[in-house]
């Protein structure tokens, strides 16, 4: 919102105090001030000149030469195309070298062969209205060479509001409200808002008013007013005012209009008094599916629960948001009917976010207006309506139905507590000082709370507990004077999550050790994953309203996201592994709350450019298993791998489930089903997924340690060993048939070759191992490792295959 | 003999003394005093020489040996001295070759920033909590002092879970206050970071999801002062020095009083692009807890009061690292992520 300083000049002496300075003041005091520009700025190189000569152009028909003074030397020559320009007339010039809105730099020119230095400017180019028939015409008393901003006033410094900043704050939607902070601020005198003389007797017509749904609308006010001739342009001084807020001028009627809105807050809506039916005026529901035309000319169709305002036959305006077509105020409009109400917040709120129709009038009737506001506009609009149309009269007091009234709100404030709790060393007097200038009515005895009545304009919604006072006190005495203080607070060690720890040691693990890129994926999933995934779409937790359509999972693990952005990732990086700590939801399940149940996961996923075998060291399967070994024994959780079926993403035969003891699934380490690879754009990859329990693993892992075994005194022997097996012989049962060779000697067993093909006989393969042999107490000989690689040699063969040499 | 040995000696001396290297004085070593080596053979003929020349030949040739060892030696030592100084010298060493490529692994830097955070807060006393991402209306609105018919429940803001009670995803952590006193009741000092949801159209500085933190302390006595102290060492933890801060008015429903808290910009000291000219960045809004809010968590808001404050983790984090799009950040590309070393 826009607010012009030298509007609020007139109900606060602003003197002595820069625009800057206020912007500030505001900002610490009140609500953030996010700029401060000068109305009037763009035209500031425009002076006050004289047209001293006037003539035809030797050239041109519509064009005239003259000359023109402007305090500047000798006068210049100016080539003027305007129908109006004349000996004597008094200009708005812009001299050769200055500038005009729209970055126009006015320069030396010659115009059908004649030299023009400087150009006399119409309203429009001077932006000061959309009036480009002729130049505009200065007072004949206007002092020639005087800057046009100084002489017309229209330098005025204007402050942009952070309206979010104001929504709590129904009286700082106009310039008095603005005023009353500042004279708070500044510990200057309000001036009260100029209000019409006493209404007129009534002159025993009127208009019936109806209000046949109160809770939407609980006051309504019409006054009815005689224009005597046609709506016309308003007067300068008032255009520049709304210009310089950045509202349009159009008549005087919708001008005043606006006006009163800018200035106090209260939206109001001129009726064409001639064209309301009846004419009497009915606040009601609209009908369901009722049309109505608003005035941006767009036509509506409205339901049971917005609010019509309508005469005898048809709505006239969407009460609160804007008015119709059928009852506009135009060029035929001599009578008015002038509205000025009270609304239900919430109903025009819906209405307008239903209609895509925000106005300036129902951002504020959404903010709870202070019903008070409602008759005081009417006077307001009175009183400017007699000085900018001295010959309409208003016709008698304004019809009124219904009542409303802001709650009449009285709180008790115990002076020492606001001041604890804001930190600030305030007496009674400190606390009381700035809640009267603010307008709230501060009775002191001495002792004891304070009673304090809160104003009306304060009362909608905004001030009613203690606490709010308090914030009053803290802005005004001011928040800067507020020093930072130590809590004091017993020293004892906070409750730890051993979840988010473990996350962050497993984090550590596999930025370090494993090289990884920790990422972080959105939450939400693409419907077609429940297929994917093979789950119905009920066990995942649905947005009503998703952010992009269709995209209405939220993810129950981290997998789907990882996949994808693994996907993302291979055209640049042929090689990765991306993990994530993430949450998940199982709607499937409820919690205490009958919220979806929620899981902790830990998930990566790792590819590569596919290698020899699919398993083994060298595969992504190989490297996401050794991982998680590695992962659980950094959690210190007791688990081994059994193969069997992972979840859906899991390549059905190339799966480990991982298990704790006692008897619990930890989570899997897999390769990615190719299926889900292809329509990943995965395929031509190795891509391997794990996916850990996080709540799982810290409660196995909770209160284990390493355990420590001493290293041996006496020295082992290395034996390596080859076998050479039928290929379906795993390696599980090769190893388990080597350790039983080994016996109690055996202290370690590492693959270090695999291979088929070459001198072996197709079917089978060769698998060989380096074997770390040692005794607790003596040193072994060869006949030890005889004895060993003939043991060895007899599980070979029962395994249908031979020792190889 | 005497002349075969005493060409030996002169010859053996000159080839010593002209090895260029170690490997060309270990050629000559082996060639003259090897056990194949010419002296050994001239050796082995003494024997074959009458017995009253061999006394003689023996010590001359003992002699010439002595002498061969002596000047292998010195070239030896002469050579060594010479590698020495030329290693020294840096000579043929090029500093400017890569090594092998170093390890990769990294965080991201929303774990960076929110790690810092926790144990900045957990040195000073504070639980670090966690709550459900999709929440209860009653947590995230409710119970915060937000009216039922407030603007930021509405589909536009909020994003909802289809369920048969209010359930949405949380739009801020503030609900983390909730849960944090229902379960530890007080006195408490908390912060819970996590992610929040908004209704919101991505583009460079929005996203729908996104991460903040939340602080909150409740006890006795507990006022703005401490909120600003708070307030002020966070961002000093953050930003490695004390910033000037400002508080300012703000709303926020489950607040009273409200405030922004604006700090100097930690990027310039004349007005940049990041405080928009103004040398003041709004980092954290913050207040005294809302009466109401203690009250629905089951605290006696006459005796107890407290602060909260908030933090945009995703707005520090993008601050910190100069990040100029907030879709980086949960985009998973390995090209931004590869940029925050663990």
């Amino acid at each position: 919102m826009k607010v012009s300083l030298s509007w609020i000049g007139e109900f606060v002496d602003l003197d002595g105090v820069a625009p800057e300075r206020v912007a500030e003041l505001l900002s610490l005091h009140t609500a953030e001030v996010e700029g401060l520009e000068w109305f009037g700025e763009a035209i500031a190189d425009v002076v006050v000149g004289e047209v001293v000569a006037c003539g035809p152009h030797p050239g041109a028909d519509k064009l005239s030469l003259t000359r023109v003074e402007f305090g500047a030397g000798e006068a210049v020559p100016v080539v003027c195309g305007a129908p109006n320009v004349r000996r004597g007339l008094k200009v708005a010039f812009a001299p050769v070298g200055s500038r005009l809105p729209g970055g126009i730099k006015i320069k030396k020119a010659r115009l059908r062969g004649e030299t023009s230095c400087g150009m006399i400017c119409s309203e429009r180019e001077l932006e000061l209205s959309d009036e480009h028939q002729g130049i505009l015409e200065l007072d004949p008393a206007a002092p020639v060479g005087a800057r046009l901003v100084d002489y017309l006033g229209l330098l005025d410094p204007v402050l942009e509001l952070d309206n979010k900043s104001l929504t709590h704050r129904p009286d700082l939607w106009g310039h008095y409200g603005f005023a009353r902070e500042l004279a708070a601020i500044l510990g200057r005198e309000l001036r009260p808002l100029p209000l019409a003389p006493p209404w007129p007797e009534a002159d025993g017509e009127g208009v019936p008013i109806e209000l046949e749904d109160r809770a939407g609308c609980p006051l309504y006010l019409g006054l009815r007013i005689d224009l005597d001739a046609a709506p016309r342009p308003s007067p300068g001084w008032l255009r520049r005012r709304l210009l310089a807020v950045g509202q349009r001028p159009l008549d005087d009627v919708v001008d005043l209009t606006n006006y009163i809105l800018l200035e106090t807050g209260q939206p109001t809506h001129a009726f064409d008094l001639d064209r309301l039916q009846g004419p009497e005026i009915r606040v009601r529901p609209a009908a369901q599916g009722e049309l109505l035309t608003t005035l941006d000319g767009v036509e509506r169709q409205l339901v049971a629960e917005d609010l019509v305002i309508a005469d005898a036959g048809r709505a006239v305006a969407l009460a609160g948001v804007m008015g119709g077509e059928n009852s506009e105020v135009g060029p035929e409009t001599r009578r008015l009917l002038l509205e000025s109400a009270s609304f239900d917040p919430v109903r025009v709120r819906r209405t307008a976010q239903r209609h895509g129709l925000r106005s300036e009038a129902s951002a504020r009737f959404e903010k709870s207006l202070d019903p008070a506001l409602a008759p005081e506009a009417l006077r307001r609009f009175a009183s400017l309506l007699a000085r900018v149309r001295p010959e309409a009269r208003v016709l008698g007091p304004p019809a009124v139905a219904g009542a409303a009234a802001a709650p009449a709100i009285r709180l008790e404030l115990e002076p020492e507590r606001a001041a604890r709790l804001l930190g600030l060393p305030l007496g009674r007097e400190e606390v009381a000082a700035p809640l009267r200038a603010l307008g709230f009515a501060v009775a002191d005895e001495g002792s004891g709370p304070l009673q304090v009545g809160v104003p009306s304009w304060r009362a909608t919604k905004d001030v009613t507990l203690p606490i709010d006072l308090v914030e009053e006190v803290g802005r005004m005495a001011g928040y800067h004077r507020i020093r930072p203080e130590a809590l004091l607070a017993p020293v004892e060690p906070p409750w730890t999550d051993p979840v988010r720890l473990l996350g962050r040691r497993l984090a550590d693990r596999l930025a370090g050790a494993w090289q990884g890129a920790e990422t972080q994926g959105y939450s939400f999933l693409d419907r077609r994953w429940a297929e994917r995934l093979g789950l119905p779409e009920e066990s995942f937790a649905r947005l009503a309203n998703p952010v992009q359509d269709r995209v209405d999972l939220v993810r129950r693990d981290p997998v789907p996201t990882l996949l994808e952005q693994a996907a993302g990732n291979v055209r640049e990086r042929p090689r990765g592994l991306l993990f994530e700590l993430a949450k998940g939801y199982e709607a499937d399940r409820a919690d205490a709350d009958g919220l979806p149940v929620e899981r902790r996961w830990l998930g990566a996923v790792l590819w590569q450019r596919p290698g020899v075998r699919p398993d083994g060291p060298e595969s992504a399967f190989g490297a996401a298993r050794s991982l998680t070994e590695d992962l659980l024994r950094t959690a210190v959780a007791p688990a081994g791998a059994e193969p069997g079926h992972g979840p859906s993403w899991a390549h059905p035969a190339r799966a480990l489930a991982w298990r704790g003891e006692p008897d619990r699934l930890l989570g899997w380490s897999a390769s990615l089903d190719p299926r889900l690879a292809g329509e990943l754009d995965l395929d031509g990859f190795d891509t391997a997924v794990v996916l850990l329990d996080l709540a799982a693993l810290a409660e196995l892992g909770a209160g284990r340690l390493p355990a420590f075994r001493p290293p041996a005194r006496v020295p082992a022997i290395k034996v390596d060993v080859a076998l050479a097996l039928p290929e379906e012989v795993s390696y599980a049962e090769v190893e388990a048939a080597l350790r039983r060779a080994g016996g109690k000697l055996l202290e370690s067993l590492t693959l270090f070759d695999l291979f088929a093909g070459g001198s072996l006989p197709p079917g089978q393969r060769s698998l060989a191992f380096h074997a770390v042999l040692r005794a607790p107490d003596r040193t072994l000989g060869e006949k030890d490792e005889r004895r060993f690689l003939e043991r060895a040699a007899q599980a070979a063969q029962e395994l249908g295959g031979a020792l190889r040499a | 003999m005497r002349d075969q040995l005493e060409r030996l000696r002169r010859e053996g001396l000159a080839a010593l003394a002209g090895a260029e290297d170690e490997a060309a004085l270990r050629r000559e070593e082996v060639r003259l005093l090897g056990r194949q080596g010419e002296l050994t053979a001239l050796l082995k003929q003494v024997g074959a020489l009458p017995a009253a020349e061999r006394p003689e030949a023996g010590r001359l040739a003992n002699a010439v040996k002595a002498e061969l060892a002596a000047a292998l030696d010195e070239r030896r030592r002469a050579l060594a001295a010479a590698r020495l100084e030329r290693d020294l010298s840096g000579a043929g060493f090029d500093p400017t070759l890569p090594g092998p490529p170093p390890p990769a692994g990294t965080l991201h830097p929303i774990t960076r920033v929110q790690r810092r955070l926790e144990d900045l807060f957990t040195a000073m006393g504070f639980v670090v909590a966690d709550g459900p991402e999709v929440e209860l209306e009653e947590n995230n609105f409710d119970a915060l002092n937000i009216p039922a018919d407030h603007p930021a429940r509405e589909a536009q803001d909020t994003i909802w879970v289809r369920s048969e009670r209010g359930v949405c995803m949380r739009t801020h952590t503030s609900p983390v206050q909730v849960r944090a006193l229902r379960r530890f009741g007080v006195p408490l000092r908390v912060v819970a970071p996590g992610r929040v949801f908004r209704q919101e159209t991505q583009d460079a500085s929005h996203d729908h999801t996104f991460h903040q933190m939340e602080g909150l302390v409740v006890d006795r006595g507990v006022g703005v002062g401490h909120m600003l102290h708070a307030m002020n060492t966070l961002l000093a933890g953050v930003f490695g020095r004390d910033l000037e801060t400002r508080l300012r008015p703000g709303f926020f429903p489950f607040v009273e009083p409200g405030f922004e808290l604006d700090a100097r910009c930690p990027f310039c000291s004349d007005g940049c692009r990041v405080c928009k000219g103004s040398t003041w960045v709004e980092l954290m809004p913050g207040g005294l807890v809302h009466p109401n809010v203690l009250r629905a968590c089951g605290v006696d808001p006459e005796e107890y009061s407290g602060y909260a404050f908030g933090l945009g983790l995703s707005r520090l984090a993008m601050l910190c690292y100069g990040i100029d799009d907030i879709r980086w950040l949960l985009g998973g590309d390995l090209r931004f992520l590869e940029q925050f070393p663990a």
